[in-house]
């Protein structure tokens, strides 16, 4: 356990689809370290996954950087990307609401990023979107 | 992420997946997904093994559940560990898939629909 003081780690990832798999790699070699529950590790892998997404795809983002603290009262997690401005705190939420052949493919990630953090932050600064969401320690709920 | 396919000859196809269904887990199984899913009625995927999903996964998983569905067939998943089924639900993909603990549970329900299928076509 790393109780005590804040751990950080941070890392810089080009905007490709292919980075996403790199920044899930980086982060499956800083749980450790950090000292991520399996749940933690779980919300923050969902959260980087969709927002990488969200930058790649429709934000058209360059580059992007990770950073993560562990505090004792949770995980934060800060992304910030070159994209077209995006706030997911703000976007509308979709979610299937009946068995029928007509729902729609895509357009869920927003849900599962409010779903699988406790709070979003967002800010656009200088041409950048900085998120920062903050992920219970268990990552319950 | 490792699939294996199985079609047996009371009309039920099964899906093992194994591994994280993250991006590259979703690219690597999407076409074959989607190929096994054209050409079942009722399709049960194990997620037992799958310890990772995030929103590229559930959309291979939607895509087929739209193709059954469309079709008159019936898919189901089971199997799938806390985080994995708070993703499913909180899509509600639920919604158009059974969600089961197990695969005896889930192959119970889509037994009867592949025959409800067959009877229909007859």
């Amino acid at each position: 356990m790393t109780e005590g003081r804040p751990q950080t780690v941070s890392q810089d990832f080009p905007g490709t689809l292919e980075a996403a798999e790199q920044a899930e790699a980086w982060l499956a070699r800083q749980s450790g370290a950090l000292g991520l529950a399996p749940d933690a590790e779980f919300a923050i892998n969902l959260c980087v996954e969709e927002l990488f997404l969200n930058a790649v795809r429709h934000g058209r983002a360059n580059r992007a950087q990770i950073s993560i603290s562990s505090e004792s009262s949770g995980v934060r997690l800060e992304f910030v990307d070159d994209g077209a401005p995006f706030d997911p705190a703000a976007a509308p939420v979709r979610r299937i609401r009946d068995r029928s052949e007509d729902f729609q493919i895509g357009g869920y990630g927003t849900g599962l990023l409010q779903k699988f953090s406790r709070r979003i932050s967002y800010s656009r600064d200088a041409g950048q979107n900085r998120l920062v969401l903050e992920i219970d320690a268990s990552a319950g709920r | 992420m490792d699939m294996k396919v199985s079609e047996a000859a009371d009309g039920l196809t099964s899906v093992v997946l194994d591994g994280r269904f993250d991006i590259a887990g979703a690219q690597q199984v999407d076409a074959e997904f989607n190929a096994v899913a054209e050409r079942s009625t009722a399709l049960i995927v194990d997620l037992a093994n799958v310890t990772f999903i995030a929103s590229l996964g559930v959309r291979t998983l939607m895509m087929s559940a739209k193709n059954l569905i469309r079709r008159g067939g019936e898919m189901a998943v089971c199997g799938a560990n806390e985080n994995v089924e708070k993703v499913l639900r909180t899509t509600g993909f639920n919604e158009v898939a059974g969600v089961y603990p197990d695969y005896a549970a889930a192959a119970d329900i889509l037994r009867s629909r592949a025959a409800e299928f067959a009877s229909r076509k007859a």
